[in-house]
């Protein structure tokens, strides 16, 4: 098992990489829906979820990281006829840069902490840091609201890996909760992005200036 | 039967989608008078949860949940006058969105799994984002968005920092539910590192809900883009939400042993905003920031209060009640002012003394409230927080609090002035019509706010000191 935990998160430290250096948002909804899927198996994986309201919660997770969420932000990007460029206001060639120094420092910080973990893997906690800075620099550094959303379901396959592999304790309906609440407000940023095009014809975010002291 | 606070709103919201929309004026009071009474009755009975794993009574959540629902029984009956005199396209879709906002809040205050709060704080950002864009117009969509994005993300992290408190609990080999009513007991077992790092990024999240500084800037767009019955329940309640999960956490601090760590945060924190307020709100242009900028203002005082601890805290907790009381009033007057003015800026309005004396009654009233004079009960909770600061060797920190309430409350004295008493465009002097359900509710709520200055019941005083003797400090 261990082997396949690795080669798995080893292709979300890649998916990161992939995901900052991404000039357009198909490439981008598509790499966050395979962060989506693996990290919602990986608690199956450990060894967590071995029961049957396990398997049920992690089908129910993997049904809406990775397929409900990326396909509501595709279907808003697609009926709208939204431009297709991610808009970077740090440029690709950096922020690739920033990914590979990100990901050295997460291996580095990640060694240093001595956590309770149900499995060996040394790339888990690197695998949660990355994806947790890499969501906020996507959502600080592009000025495509889409960009933006993306990053924010990064940050939050981020906080899934700490929950779920770091902590035995969450039940799973107070997981399902917060799953729900992270669907609805997805579903919410997917409605005002249609609105926001409607009404200034791109969704580019430095349009948005109105409202300042 | 606690979940009856949270069931009512969630069954009358689902019922305001359902229905046509000329039925939701009518649930928006009904459920008003039902939850209050619901909220009541939870006060005397102090009745158990059904889920007793997730949701529990305590003294803060209970002066929270009253709170939140008197003012939305306040408000309901407002909203009917509001939406009679101005019309709103989706007013189905605000009324639902309303109740459902009611029902996530309440939820907020019987919260006791520390993941279960999170959800419900969540899912008020999520219930009162239809409530800012009501209006439908760009900049409704600009104050929305930033609302959603920013305060999801802060709120992410705030999920973080729970998930940090599990960690702590693994590290340090607790057995216990992970609820702050049972970790409080534990306290001292817990990890402190891992509780400290929780501890920064709960701040962090919840600060950007309740409107920290410098986590503040979805606030004032927010609150003067939402019609005036939104803005007064977003100003008036929400941020108390959001100061209950710091609240509660800061509380967990305190009983590990961390408080002064924390504690240092909340104040740090808590004169930041302050000071920011102070700056904002002497250069204001638009009544309705300006009134933002006070809420920022003002839970920067509760913050810093309860990062002060003892005397401080409980002024912190008069601050929060009446806080609400009189800063939901001044929006719903304000709400009067736009819609007669037809502008949100200052300089666009004038003699309000002359052409809406009821509405600048209680707009004046609510800004002598505000700036902590009295007979209103600001007053009290502003001076136990200075006594506090200085009785606990914090002078410089009572020394620039001080010195901002006097900024803070020239520069609103300015522009109230020019509000009232200054000069009217030439053809704007005849007397604006008022409706007696549009000035009756502040003169309610601004009534509370001076009873409860000159008399406190006694399970009020009570409740007030049990939440308050978490956070340790002696009177």
């Amino acid at each position: 098992m261990s082997f396949l935990i690795d080669t798995s998160l080893a292709l979300v430290l890649f998916s990161v990489l992939i995901a900052l250096g991404a000039g357009r948002l198909p490439g981008l909804i598509r790499v966050v829906a395979f962060q989506g899927i693996v990290v919602s198996v990986v608690p199956l994986l450990i060894g967590h979820n071995l029961s049957a309201g396990g398997i049920a919660f992690t089908v129910a997770t993997l049904v809406i990281r990775g397929l409900v969420i990326p396909l509501a932000i595709y279907i808003a990007i697609h009926r709208r006829a939204i431009r297709r460029e991610v808009e970077p206001i740090v440029g690709l060639h950096a922020s690739l840069l920033a990914g590979l120094v990100l990901i050295v420092a997460a291996t580095w910080v990640g060694r240093s902490f001595q956590l309770p973990t149900a499995s060996d893997s040394r790339l888990l906690l690197p695998t949660a840091i990355s994806l947790l800075v890499a969501g906020m620099f996507l959502l600080m550094a592009r000025r495509n609201a889409i960009a933006m959303v993306l990053g924010y379901v990064m940050l939050e396959n981020g906080i899934y890996v700490v929950g779920t592999t770091f902590s035995l304790r969450t039940h799973h309906i107070v997981e399902f909760g917060i799953l729900l609440d992270v669907l609805a407000g997805i579903m919410i940023m997917a409605i005002l992005l249609q609105h926001i095009k409607q009404t200034s014809g791109d969704v580019d975010t430095s349009l948005m200036r109105s409202l300042k002291d | 039967m606690l979940e009856l606070v949270i069931l009512i709103p969630l069954v009358t919201g689902a019922a305001a989608f359902a229905l046509p929309q000329r039925f939701g004026r009518a649930l928006l009071v009904l459920t008003g008078v039902t939850h209050l009474a619901a909220s009541i009755y939870v006060w005397a009975a102090r009745p158990d949860a059904l889920f007793g794993a997730y949701f529990a009574i305590s003294p803060e959540g209970l002066l929270s949940l009253l709170v939140i629902s008197l003012l939305f029984m306040v408000i309901s009956i407002y909203t009917t006058g509001y939406l009679e005199t101005h019309p709103l396209a989706g007013e189905k879709v605000f009324c639902a969105s309303m109740l459902l906002f009611l029902a996530t809040m309440s939820m907020v205050t019987i919260s006791d799994h520390i993941m279960v709060m999170w959800i419900a704080i969540e899912a008020t950002t999520l219930a009162s984002a239809p409530l800012i864009y009501a209006h439908r117009s760009a900049e409704s969509l600009e104050a929305t968005w930033k609302y959603v994005l920013i305060c999801s993300v802060g709120i992410a992290l705030a999920l973080l920092g729970s998930v940090l408190i599990t960690i702590s609990m693994e590290v340090g080999k607790v057995d216990a539910p992970v609820s702050f009513s049972a970790l409080t007991a534990h306290a001292t077992k817990l990890d402190e590192i891992w509780l400290k790092a929780a501890f920064v990024f709960i701040v962090v999240g919840y600060g950007t809900k309740m409107g920290l500084a410098p986590m503040h800037t979805w606030l004032p767009d927010a609150h003067s883009e939402a019609p005036a019955p939104a803005s007064a329940l977003l100003s008036g309640v929400l941020l108390n939400c959001a100061y209950l999960g710091l609240f509660k956490t800061h509380a967990l601090m305190q009983a590990a042993g961390l408080g002064h760590f924390s504690g240092t945060v909340l104040m740090a924190l808590g004169l930041t905003s302050i000071l920011v307020a102070a700056t904002f709100i002497m250069r204001q242009q638009e009544y309705k920031r300006l009134l933002a900028y006070s809420s920022v203002e003002n839970m920067g005082i509760i913050a810093l209060g309860t990062g002060i601890g003892g005397l401080g805290a409980y002024g912190a907790m008069l601050c929060l009640i009446h806080h609400s009381l009189i800063k939901s009033s001044l929006f719903l007057s304000s709400g009067n002012i736009l819609l007669g003015y037809g502008s949100r800026l200052i300089k666009k309005t004038g003699n309000l003394a002359g052409r809406m004396p009821k509405t600048c009654l209680a707009f004046v009233g609510g800004f002598v409230g505000i700036s902590g004079f009295p007979p209103f009960g600001l007053f009290l909770g502003e001076l136990f927080i200075i006594v506090a600061a200085f009785r606990t060797g914090h002078p410089i920190v009572g020394g620039v609090f001080v010195f901002s309430l006097c900024v803070i409350f020239g520069g609103f004295a300015r522009h109230v002035m020019r509000l009232v008493y200054g000069p009217a465009a030439a053809d704007q002097n005849e007397p604006i019509p008022e409706k007696a359900t549009m000035f009756w509710p502040q003169y309610v709520l601004l009534s509370v706010s001076v009873l409860l200055c000159f008399w406190m019941p006694k399970t009020l005083y009570e409740t007030i000191a049990a939440a308050v003797g978490y956070t340790g400090g002696g009177f």
